[in-house]
């Protein structure tokens, strides 16, 4: 029944990029893009060096950077910032909300779709039950109080994305409420936080999707009704957070316990989680503002930024919305209470609607679909099955048993959906066990041994190749007995790093085995084949060595190192060894 | 007469003369033919497979066919057809039954007289004295002109606020609106979702009850349709000895509630209302008065209830996905604009726009309190005035609510379907006239209790010699909820009776 113009419309889907490491494995890469201006070379036609222009743009950007927390930090000595904040994510469900179409990212445009999601006249919602399991589980994780009955909505505002002309969502008794968010100096949030906030969330609801339009001006617009009812859940913060990194932090943290609890599949930088935010300001030291919102009083006129797309879009849009409410009521101004967009890459926030021209959304009770009735036993049985929280995790990761930096520990927990943590624990429970004869202190460095390679070495390859995560491309056992041949130094490192890239190829010979067949064991160099080494690369540069002797440059030692490692015989020389026969050697 | 020739007699009528019934009539040809002959055979060997096997039965054109156009009588899905079934029609097939064509009605069952139909205005086949055109009723006009002039069997109707009851008033025919959530609503195009009922139309109660007996089962896709664990709750309810006492051994208990005795009653509808209960009186049975309080705000009640959630389905019609687009480019020619504000514009009739207005108004953000939360809590007066005056408990009252029997609990109320007989179309047609949409409203103050609460109701013709003619008037049977038998049963007890 579709009309041709978008039953064969070609709407290109989003293709679904699988995620690649380096984005997660090096988080702060996300907020290293500095202001253009600072990267541009310099106009002048002289030759600069490199490294001296690297030098200089780097100075630049850190006086920018403080010029802007002192012109921050000034602004919030005098005003209080809050926000709340409102996040849309998509449920990992196998069907639509209200109908049994499956749901879908990249199939064919307008192939994925029920009478009812196209609201063909006559047809009727069917809740479908399974899709709340994800959305209690994200309830769950966020320690919500699950409501025994809640009820669906109707809001209602005309666009063509939406075909009903409603979207259905639970706007007067959600199913969750009164659950909170901790967020740790970890997660980023601003030094004035401390170690520690917490903020309440308010509610979570269960909503549709629209349809995905695509715009060719000046008369053509395409429709994908795919997404169309795909599950959502709103999570809509209390106005708790005070500075703009926490915001972000806000939405990050989130992000990370809706994905590690299952119920979302992806994040912001597939689409699959969008944010939206409110933003007030008042003057301290001031009588409270006249604003209430979500219970909490005195606060100042507030606006809502829509839309956001990245934690850094949050953290940006923030900062300017705050800025321009500053400056508006330091000019004497009143703030309306308004609707406003934020585009990537600009500084200014932008009006999208007043208050005059704001959508009356007509909140309806649905009159088609029952309430909602969750029993306890469903909970219970939920709470018993939910992967543990990634604090608690990040806890045990950073305790006594495995010692790892919060930096390792972080990513291990986020990257590949838990799947990466698995793997590092089979990892490490192979690798203790193979070192049970090891003394106390060698055996309590592997965890964090292992981490490297699960994550760096591991990783590297992974990024490089452009590969999604498979715990099949080099099995546990295989890095565990390459790390335990490592540790006892059977091996030189690179030798590992070497017999590691022959396993990510595809090699499926026991660890043993490659290293048997391909000679890779180490055969120690006596001291006597080390000094004669040793001289041969002194012998290179005198000069050098004189250097170090003189001005005692030991730092200088590693480039001897270096050539010893070169053009000794490939996997025999190592390193330590080498260092130590040189400082004898040149140091006398 | 043979299924055949039975049939055959039906198209012939609705082409004869149409009435406008019919916006899409059944082909005088067609597969249609041989499924009646087959029909005939089966009646022959004595094993028909249902009591309408080959029988032609009406559609109402707000109900979804697949062979057919389902219009709902609007330009803006004048060209539209399903692409599926109503269960309804689905039920209806399977017990052998022909889909007899789609009726004419008011927009989206929006009108009490079937005159606000893109396709033109249902005539009664019923004239007056005067020979003059009359009103069939609405909003099921077309369904019980159909009926009335011999244009099929019987007829599916809808009813929201009394669309089935007061055309089969204003026709002569027997119109029956069963509780909310017997009958499937799946591919029957919503109004008001938490109002609709499909209903039905026939000759007889006996016809109608057949019907209903078809249609009467739990649907999985519709999800306001009553499960089959409620339904035999229900069934438990009623079935208790002394409710199944009543007709059987006991007389009836008969209501009538002061509150109807309204000013717009016409001495004629009042006569034949008096007339039918000293009827059942002489039979043995008892008449009470009762009190509904909360029967004077009934209608304001469902003219807000209505259009409200009518505002709300009525969203998706913009002619992207489905049904007829203006002309040329819409938007106004914005680059941002709506791309179906023209297409709204024109393909909606001037009733439908009014309760579109009407309910956005009344959902609104400063309205909503005022208007369509209190017509939520009247209703529920309205639905608890009735429990407390009928003697068979609510079987979806919430438990624990067990009221105490009293004296005046009644079995059934009966009471006019409407206040006056059918209006003249051209009174109603012409501008000039006094008529307002408000006189319209008032013709529904009988039936929109009833769908309110939910609860049976059957309109059956009963005749009163009067001084010069025969005057024709509805009388409405009430139930309380899942008592749809009795109600049937009463209204065969009125059925066709000459009073006087």
């Amino acid at each position: 029944m579709l009309r041709s113009w978008i039953g064969s419309g070609t709407l290109r889907s989003l293709c679904a990029r699988r995620l690649t490491q380096p984005a997660l494995l090096y988080p702060k890469a996300q907020f290293s893009s500095a202001p253009n201006r600072y990267l541009e070379p310099p106009a002048s036609a002289d030759r600069v060096p490199l490294r001296k222009q690297l030098k200089q743009e780097a100075k630049a950007l850190r006086s920018h950077k403080r010029q802007r927390k002192e012109t921050e930090e000034a602004s919030r000595e005098e005003w209080e910032l809050t926000v709340g904040v409102e996040i849309h994510a998509q449920l990992d469900t196998e069907t639509k909300l209200f109908s049994r179409a499956a749901t879908s990212t990249s199939e064919t445009p307008n192939s994925n779709v029920a009478l009812f999601d196209l609201a063909f006249p006559g047809s009727q919602p069917a809740f479908q039950i399974a899709t709340l399991l994800p959305a209690l589980r994200a309830a769950i994780a966020l320690n919500c109080e699950i409501q025994p009955v809640s009820r669906f909505d109707r809001k209602h505002y005309f666009y063509q994305d939406q075909p009903a002309g409603y979207q259905i969502t639970q706007y007067y008794e959600p199913f969750a409420r009164n659950g909170y968010v901790d967020l740790f100096d970890y997660d980023g949030i601003a030094p004035e936080d401390g170690e520690r906030v917490r903020i309440d969330i308010k509610q979570l609801q269960l909503e549709q999707d629209t349809a995905k339009s695509q715009e060719y001006p000046p008369s053509t617009q395409l429709l994908d009704f795919n997404r169309v009812s795909h599950p959502l859940i709103e999570i809509i913060t209390m106005p708790q957070i005070h500075t703009p990194a926490t915001a972000a932090a806000c939405v990050r943290k989130l992000q990370a316990i809706v994905q590690s609890c299952g119920a979302v599949t992806t994040g912001m930088e597939m689409g699959g989680l969008r944010a939206d935010v409110n933003v007030s300001i008042r003057r301290r030291g001031e009588a409270p503002g006249q604003h209430q919102y979500d219970g909490i009083s005195g606060l100042g006129q507030r606006t809502e930024i829509k839309n956001l797309s990245s934690f850094k879009a949050v953290e940006d849009a923030i900062i300017a919305e705050k800025n321009r409410q500053i400056e508006v009521l330091e000019s004497g101004g009143v703030i309306e209470g308004e609707t406003r967009g934020w585009t990537i890459g600009t500084t200014e926030t932008r009006r999208l609607r007043g208050k005059e021209g704001s959508v009356d959304y007509r909140y309806m009770p649905d009159p088609d679909i029952p309430p909602l009735i969750i029993g306890e036993d469903l909970l219970s049985s939920l709470r018993d099955s939910i992967p543990t929280a990634p604090d608690t995790l990040l806890t045990l990761l950073i305790g006594s048993e495995f010692n790892l930096p919060i930096e390792d520990a972080k990513p291990l927990i986020e990257l590949d959906n838990g799947a990466r943590l698995e793997y590092y624990y089979d990892v490490v429970d192979i690798l203790r066990s193979l070192q049970v004869d090891q003394d106390d202190k060698t055996r309590s460095s592997l965890a964090r041994v292992a981490s490297n390679w699960v994550l760096h070495e591991l990783g590297g390859l992974l990024a490089k190749a452009d590969r999604p995560w498979d715990a099949e491309i080099v099995p546990a056992r295989s890095l565990a007995h390459l790390i335990d041949h490592l540790q006892r130094k059977l091996i030189t490192g690179p030798t590992a790093k070497q017999v590691l890239a022959i396993l990510f190829d595809g090699d499926h010979r026991p660890v043993p085995q490659i290293l048997e067949e391909e000679n890779l064991l180490l055969r120690p160099l006596s001291r006597e084949e080390y000094i004669a080494l040793a001289e041969s690369v002194i012998a290179l540069n005198p000069q050098m060595a004189e250097q170090i002797r003189s001005k005692n440059q030991l730092g200088k030692l590693g480039w001897f190192v270096g050539q010893m490692m070169r053009t000794g015989e490939k996997g025999r020389v190592e390193a330590p060894k080498a260092e130590k026969i040189l400082r004898d050697l040149i140091m006398g | 007469m043979s299924l055949l020739r039975e049939a055959e007699r039906c198209v012939a009528n609705q082409y004869a003369h149409g009435f406008n019934a019919f916006i899409t009539p059944l082909s005088r040809a067609g597969p249609w033919l041989d499924r009646v002959k087959e029909a005939d055979v089966r009646k022959e060997e004595g094993k028909p497979k249902s009591a309408v096997d080959g029988r032609l039965i009406s559609i109402k054109d707000n109900i979804c066919t697949r062979e057919l156009p389902t219009t709902c009588a609007s330009g803006i899905l004048d060209k539209f057809t399903s692409p599926f079934n109503a269960t309804v029609v689905d039920q209806l097939e399977a017990a052998g039954a022909i889909i007899a064509g789609k009726t004419n009605m008011d927009e989206f069952g929006m009108g009490s007289h079937s005159i606000n139909s893109h396709f033109g205005p249902v005539k009664n086949p019923r004239r007056d004295s005067s020979g003059e055109d009359l009103s069939a009723g609405g909003s099921s006009g077309g369904s019980a002109a159909s009926v009335a002039a011999d244009q099929c069997y019987a007829s599916l109707g809808t009813d929201t606020g009394g669309s089935v009851r007061l055309p089969a008033a204003y026709t002569g025919t027997v119109g029956f609106k069963p509780s909310y959530g017997l009958i499937s609503r799946w591919g029957v195009v919503a109004y008001a979702n938490s109002l609709d009922t499909v209903g039905i139309l026939g000759k007889s109660t006996a016809n109608v009850r057949d019907i209903f007996n078809i249609l009467n089962q739990h649907d999985q896709r519709d999800p306001t349709s009553l499960s089959i664990s409620s339904r035999s709750r229900i069934q438990a309810s009623i079935h208790t000895p002394e409710l199944t006492s009543r007709l059987a051994s006991a007389p009836l208990r008969i209501g009538v509630p002061m509150e109807y005795n309204v000013s717009e009653l016409t001495p004629s509808v009042r006569r034949a209302w008096a007339l039918s209960l000293a009827h059942l009186k002489k039979q043995g049975h008892t008449v009470h008065s009762v009190s509904l309080p909360d029967t004077k705000h009934a209608l304001s009640t469902y003219y807000v209830v209505g259009p409200a959630e009518a505002s709300s389905n009525l969203a998706k019609y913009d002619g992207v996905r489905y049904g007829t687009r203006a002309e040329g480019p819409d938007g106004d020619g914005k680059p941002d604009g709506y791309l179906f504000s023209n297409t709204r514009g024109q393909g909606f009739g001037q009733e439908v726009k009014r309760r579109i207005v009407l309910g956005t108004f009344t959902l609104s953000a400063d309205a909503i309190d005022n208007y369509f939360i209190q017509a939520q809590r009247v209703r529920r007066l309205v639905q608890q005035d009735f429990d407390a005056v009928f003697a068979a408990k609510n079987p979806l009252a919430a438990q624990g609510t067990d009221k105490s029997a009293k004296d005046n609990d009644v079995d059934v109320i009966i009471c006019p379907t409407a206040p006056s007989s059918p209006p003249r179309l051209s009174d109603l047609m012409s501008k000039s006239t006094k008529t307002s949409p408000l006189d319209a409203y008032v013709t529904d103050v009988f039936t929109v209790p009833a769908s309110l609460a939910g609860l049976p109701a059957i309109s059956v013709p009963v005749t009163v010699s009067g001084e010069k003619d025969t005057e024709l008037a509805g009388i409405q049977v009430i139930g309380q909820y899942g008592d749809d038998q009795l109600v049937m049963k009463v209204g065969e007890m009125l059925e066709g009776r000459n009073l006087d």
